[in-house]
């Protein structure tokens, strides 16, 4: 039956790309124009696009206004057609586009805040993973901490910005004091996301901290990561640094270098 | 070695955490562990949230964008410095 999935396939470039259908395509709409059916479906795709973009980027969406963002994200949406069945997967380029996108060139900031949310939005839907066992971590020999693996939890993320992007996304977080003003030249933010108790959190590492868990996430043992770090931070407090994370959920499964 | 003490102390003090709050952190755990999975963000994924166009056939003929000229940021990036636009 070529006939209904060529009819199938043009509907469906229709809804997404706005055209119209082809002539030959049998279409029946009994109240109204085909064209006319066919617009109600196509704002319906897109308008369930925006809302999926405004949910994924709350603070770009604030940063820029609703009208802006509106222009922003019809201009994503066709650039960037709906891949999958699931909307949670909807938006992942948004920090390029941004980037690209020049009426946006003023914001030097937005593309880095926006690939912020998107980190935000992927630990959301993270899959859960027990944090770190305390009780298991006593069993190890004292002597071979320097060998600890540390994973991270799936919903951490770091995102590093010449901007001072974790300052920028709490000032737009409900419950946040509106009358803020932030100085761009404030400084480099090295973004920590995680989630506690299905609440997604961006707070801040240090220069040395971040260092140091970038070197945990790719794979260091304890021992390496820690004193690579001191080499270069000799102020860098890894007790305060392991109790943050740990509280943080950051921390996850552990086992031992060279041990199964 | 030093960076060896400061191991051993920094797991020390994970470890006195981990007494001194450890039925505390076992029951954030089994929170985490009772979380559907799946669970979706207000509004997120629903068709029926759709506010941004109009559900009923009929409502809508026309799209309802913004004309394209709108295209000056206007939202709380003006209390970021350096962040705006000049005034045109």
């Amino acid at each position: 039956m070529p006939a209904l999935s060529n009819d199938q396939a043009d509907f469906a470039r229709a809804i997404v790309l706005g055209l119209d259908l082809s002539p030959q395509a049998h279409a029946v709409c009994p109240k109204y124009r085909v064209a006319t059916a066919m617009a109600v479906y196509h704002n319906n795709y897109r308008g369930n696009l925006h809302d999926t973009l405004a949910s994924a980027y709350p603070v770009t969406e604030q940063l820029v206004g609703k009208d802006f963002f509106r222009v922003l994200t019809k201009q994503f949406i066709e650039q960037y057609p709906s891949r999958s069945g699931n909307l949670h997967h909807y938006g992942a380029e948004m920090a390029d586009f941004i980037a690209d996108f020049e009426p946006a060139q003023s914001l030097v900031y937005l593309s880095d805040v926006a690939a912020l949310e998107w980190a935000c939005h992927r630990a959301y839907f993270a899959e859960d993973e027990a944090t770190l066992d305390v009780s298991g971590l006593s069993k190890v020999p004292a002597e071979n901490y320097a060998d600890l693996v540390i994973h991270t939890h799936p919903a951490c993320h770091m995102v590093r910005s010449i901007y001072p992007i974790a300052a920028i996304w709490n000032a737009h977080q409900p419950g946040a004091n509106s009358d803020f003003h932030i100085d761009l030249d404030s400084g480099s933010s090295n973004a920590l996301v995680s989630r506690k108790e299905n609440t997604v959190m961006v707070t801040e590492l240090t220069e040395a901290g971040a260092t140091w868990l970038q070197s945990i996430r790719s794979g260091a043992p304890l021992g390496e990561a820690t004193s690579g770090v001191l080499e270069r931070y000799p102020d860098f407090n890894l007790n305060t640094a392991l109790l943050n994370l740990l509280e943080q959920g950051v921390l996850a499964d552990f086992t031992l270098e060279n041990m199964p | 070695m030093d960076n060896r003490r400061i191991i051993t102390a920094a797991i020390g003090s994970l470890l006195m955490l981990g007494l001194v709050s450890g039925n505390a952190m076992a029951d954030d755990k089994k929170m985490d562990m009772e979380k559907c999975f799946g669970v979706a963000k207000a509004g997120k994924n629903d068709c029926s949230s759709n506010k941004s166009a109009h559900s009923c056939a009929g409502q809508s003929t026309k799209n309802n964008d913004p004309m394209d000229f709108v295209a000056v940021p206007k939202g709380t990036c003006e209390k970021i410095a350096g962040g705006t636009l000049k005034s045109m």
